[in-house]
């Protein structure tokens, strides 16, 4: 897939939608400590979404994007300004858009600021309560909570900027989400592993929005992000009628 | 399409110094026929989840894993059964009786990508490995 990158402050490595195919845009947008490739391309993301013209971005602190060190850098009004920086930059008014963790918080945000820009979203492994509760932000490299079993694997990936790392996590949780208010209009399918334990409460969450629920069977945080199952609800969620969505 | 040959296509390195992975879930079954870069395994390793691409257009002959079983980088994951041309294609020599080939074929043709972009890093190791 070819990289184009967005100059700014922050620069921001991102892929554009293959113009042969049709139908609204697809935004991707990855979680924590990953990047576009860890988690669309190389779960098999792309392949079941080959059809739509699906895109995304490396996150600021992550992939080949700006890697800041400061937590001031990490709110999420700055990932939101990221995201429409790249709608921008692709001259896409509207799309759907797909998240994974923090990108799935990231969509919801994208929603509730730009509500015409976002026709659709998949919110996947995320869930409404505290993604930091019991987590020690300034010792992640010990912490043992959820979350840090998710910084320490994500710091040890290749590329990983473990300094970045950790000033995102900050970043996101000095402002931590709010379920309400939800954005409005935009039609959502949640989805997480069965064991997903950061995806708690996700039930409550699409309850609130009026959106339907899938678990995948037996995966946690790390393994559902490659469900079949869930690439395959999203895709039938996306190309589904807009008629067929008002009934959930 | 002649008499079928089988050919063994072993657990790629998925790049990230890792010396093994363990299976999620297989996404095909023997018997089944598969298309080159169609889904074939979901894996997880220490630090990732990832699904493997089919190497190969052909028919499942055998899985080498079951499900929650680990399996060793370089280690036999599945055996295909393909068209004699395709396995010829593959250990790089020419048919009998055939033109020969402009070249070995060590990447998805463009004909045969089918609109479809992604870069595959373990799909690339794969075939290295061979």
């Amino acid at each position: 897939m070819t990289r184009y990158t967005l100059p700014a402050p922050v620069p921001l490595s991102h892929t554009a939608p293959d113009p042969a195919a049709a139908g609204v845009p697809v935004l991707l947008v990855h979680g924590f400590g990953s990047d576009y490739e860890l988690n669309w391309e190389r779960t098999g993301w792309t392949r079941a979404l080959a059809d739509l013209p699906v895109f995304g971005c490396d996150l600021r602190g992550h992939g080949a994007s700006g890697k800041p060190h400061d937590s001031r850098e990490y709110t999420p009004a700055a990932f939101v300004g990221d995201l429409a920086a790249v709608l921008d930059a692709l001259a896409i008014e509207r799309a759907d858009v797909v998240g994974y963790s923090l990108g799935a918080r990231l969509a919801w945000e994208l929603a509730l600021a730009h509500p015409h820009r976002v026709r659709r979203a998949v919110l996947a492994g995320f869930g409404p309560r505290d993604a930091f509760a019991g987590t020690d932000l300034e010792n992640l490299e010990a912490d043992d909570s959820p979350f840090g079993r998710v910084f320490r694997s994500a710091a040890a990936l290749p590329g990983g900027d473990p300094a970045a790392l950790a000033a995102c996590a900050r970043g996101q949780a000095a402002h931590p989400f709010r379920a309400e208010p939800a954005p409005e209009g935009t039609p959502m399918l949640l989805m997480a592993g069965e064991r997903d334990e950061l995806a708690d409460g996700v039930e409550d969450l699409a309850r609130g929005v009026g959106g339907a629920v899938l678990r995948a069977p037996g995966r946690d945080h790390r393994t559902a992000v490659a469900a079949r199952s869930l690439k395959r609800a999203a895709t039938e969620f996306l190309t589904a009628e807009a008629d067929a969505l008002s009934q959930s | 399409m002649t008499q079928p040959n089988e050919t063994t296509f072993h657990l790629p390195d998925l790049g990230e110094g890792l010396v093994e992975a363990t299976v999620l879930e297989w996404l095909v079954r023997p018997g089944e026929r598969v298309e080159r870069n169609g889904p074939l395994v979901e894996v997880e390793t220490d630090k990732s989840a990832a699904e493997i691409p089919s190497p190969h257009t052909g028919v499942v002959a055998r899985l080498h894993a079951e499900e929650g079983d680990a399996v060793a980088v370089g280690a036999p994951l599945v055996t295909f059964e393909v068209a004699a041309q395709e396995a010829a294609g593959i250990v790089g020599t020419v048919p009998g009786g055939e033109a020969p080939r402009r070249r070995v074929r060590l990447r998805l043709p463009e004909e045969d990508r089918d609109g479809q972009d992604e870069k595959d890093e373990a799909d690339d190791r794969g075939e290295r490995d061979r």
